[in-house]
């Protein structure tokens, strides 16, 4: 069962790295954008802020995507072969599950490493903190993936749909840029948005060292939701040829 | 027994894809599924693979409940979709490996398991190519050994010759004479009568979700009676053209099929010379004329007024 589980994650790894253009989606695109917030005024936390905005937008854009890539595997028939083979549904899901949550942890870690020593980013506390917050947002990610693959019929929808949550949640999420006076709309989009809501943890740790008992609300709120629309995701799949 | 398949039923909204299906099969055996297209042949295949829930219906392979036991029941069983199911950018071999290491093969057998698979299809030598770069014919081929690697005691092969060439198609019908001997029970679905006739021991006819036909090819072609295919090819088909055919004396069934028409008669000598005559009078060119003793295509239009195949 572990084994095939993890035959699973690494055949996932062989079809990702043999397509460039995810690569670049993934890294290089975001490391273009890291480089050149680099040049925003360096005051008020506004660059390290749009650093860790970068950051939570490309680490769910890859989690949204390469859960959508099961829909892709249906297409091709390979979703249907697995499932009609004897490996129990938990261990194909479980190959899945570390394999996006593998890559959104490199990402992220690739990301904030060059932020710091390519580009001046002053990240050097609280590295525990960090490392749960971003796991409870990798985990809040995954599952809304794995639900919008189970609400969708194709990769292209996830994808669309993937690209309107992040940017929405990201762009309105208080995180680029400060609103004077925003509407209650924008409040209440802010207030849901697990992109604001990580990128806000991660820099009152990395910049003030908080600690996790003043991040409760944040990791259960995005814990509560991932929890749910993983669970979702994963009984739709299950049904859902 | 292999497989037991009882009052199978699947709908899809107010559609009945398969409306009772009951099935039996030896090991050893080479059943075929023949029907047009949407007479439920992939769906019922579907829920034999435990990738569709049946409505109603119990389904038990080697004994084994596929509700009550799908892991125990699917190891016993290999699948040959209908389109391809492979990674592109992984090699044959490592496909291969992958789809060897979820039904469960060890470490120790694998190697052997690849090698002998990929010997069955005649892959040897394009064994560390990249399925993106195989021909069609050579992904169906690797779509098979995928779905026998395992040394399956049931195999399912959904169309595994449509849109493949000569050559191959003989080399997945020598695969499937070998698999039987090997005393491998094969469900075998086609459009082609020709090929069922060859491989398959017992046949069972499909409309519209149901058996409308069932046993061996002989006692199948018994029930054709001495019917004979009269098919005329001409430029223009039209309906009105096959009411006029269908009135003709002594034709029984008359249907257009792509750019011929296919009459079902006792008595050819009679008919074709008032067809022809009056497929000229309505100014068509007749391009081709064959008469085909009976066969499960001439029963199938018999039985249901229709043809197996579009084209
Ligand atoms: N997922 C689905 N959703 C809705 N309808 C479906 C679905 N799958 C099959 N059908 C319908 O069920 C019927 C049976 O389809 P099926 O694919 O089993 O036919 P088939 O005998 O395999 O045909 P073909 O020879 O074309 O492969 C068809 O009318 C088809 O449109
Ligand atoms: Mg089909």
């Amino acid at each position: 069962m572990m084994k095939k589980c993890l035959a699973i994650t690494a055949v996932g790894f062989q079809q990702m790295f043999a397509d460039p253009m995810y690569l670049i989606f993934t890294l290089a695109l975001p490391l273009l954008l890291t480089w050149a917030m680099s040049f925003l005024p360096r005051e008020a936390g506004v660059y390290e802020m749009a650093l860790l905005g970068v950051l939570v937008m490309f680490v769910a854009l890859n989690l949204l995507t390469s859960a959508g890539s099961i829909l892709e595997e249906k297409q091709q028939g390979t979703w249907q072969r697995l499932r009609s083979s004897a490996t129990p549904y938990r261990a194909i899901m479980a190959g899945y599950l570390l394999r996006f949550s593998l890559v959104a942890a490199v990402q992220a870690l690739l990301l904030l490493l060059s932020g710091k020593l390519l580009f001046g980013a002053p990240w050097n506390q609280g590295y525990g903190e960090l490392a749960v917050v971003l796991a409870v947002y990798i985990f809040a990610m995954t599952g809304l993936g794995l639900f919008l693959a189970g609400l969708f019929k194709t990769q292209g929808q996830v994808q669309a749909a993937a690209t309107g949550i992040v940017l929405v949640g990201s762009m309105l999420g208080d995180i680029f840029f400060p609103m004077e006076n925003p509407s209650t709309a924008i409040k209440f989009i802010t207030a849901i948005s697990p992109q604001s809501w990580a990128a806000h943890a991660l820099k009152d740790i990395l910049l003030q060292g908080a600690a996790l008992a003043s991040l409760v609300k944040p990791l259960l709120w995005m814990g509560g939701l991932g929890l749910l629309l993983l669970t979702a995701g994963l009984l739709r799949l299950k049904t859902e040829m | 027994m292999i497989l037991e398949v009882k009052q199978l039923e699947k709908s899809f909204g107010a559609r009945r894809a398969v409306a009772g299906i009951n099935l039996l099969l030896n090991e050893g055996e080479v059943l075929g599924l023949l029907g047009p297209n949407g007479a439920g042949k992939t769906t019922t295949l579907a829920m034999i693979g435990g990738l569709l829930q049946p409505e109603a219906g119990s389904i038990t392979i080697g004994g084994w409940d596929l509700q009550r036991h799908p892991l125990q029941a699917k190891a016993l069983l290999g699948i040959v979709p209908q389109e391809p199911a492979l990674y592109p950018q992984l090699s044959a071999a490592a496909n291969l490996r992958f789809w060897g290491t979820m039904q469960g093969l060890q470490r120790s057998e694998l190697n052997k398991a690849v090698a002998e698979a990929l010997a069955v299809v005649g892959l040897t030598e394009r064994a560390r190519e990249r399925v993106v770069n195989y021909s069609g014919g050579m992904k169906r081929r690797l779509n098979i050994a995928a779905g026998i690697l395992h040394r399956p005691k049931l195999l399912i092969m959904d169309e595994p010759t449509v849109g493949v060439d000569p050559q191959s198609r003989n080399h997945i019908h020598e695969t499937v004479k070998r698999l039987q001997c090997a005393g491998t029970a094969i469900i075998y679905t086609s459009h082609y009568v020709e090929e069922v006739e060859e491989l398959c021991g017992r046949v069972l006819i499909m409309d519209a979700g149901k058996v409308v036909a069932a046993g061996t090819v002989a006692e199948l072609l018994r029930a054709a009676g001495h019917a004979q295919e009269l098919v005329i090819k001409v430029n223009r088909p039209h309906q009105a053209v096959l009411s006029r055919l269908t009135a003709i004396p002594g034709v029984r069934e008359a249907v257009m099929v792509g750019q011929a028409f296919k009459l079902l008669t006792l008595k050819a000598e009679q008919v074709l010379p008032l067809a022809y005559e009056y497929l000229l009078s309505q100014g068509l060119q007749v391009s081709a004329i064959e008469i085909h003793k009976p066969n499960l295509e001439s029963l199938f239009l018999k039985l249901t007024g229709k043809s197996l195949r579009d084209q």
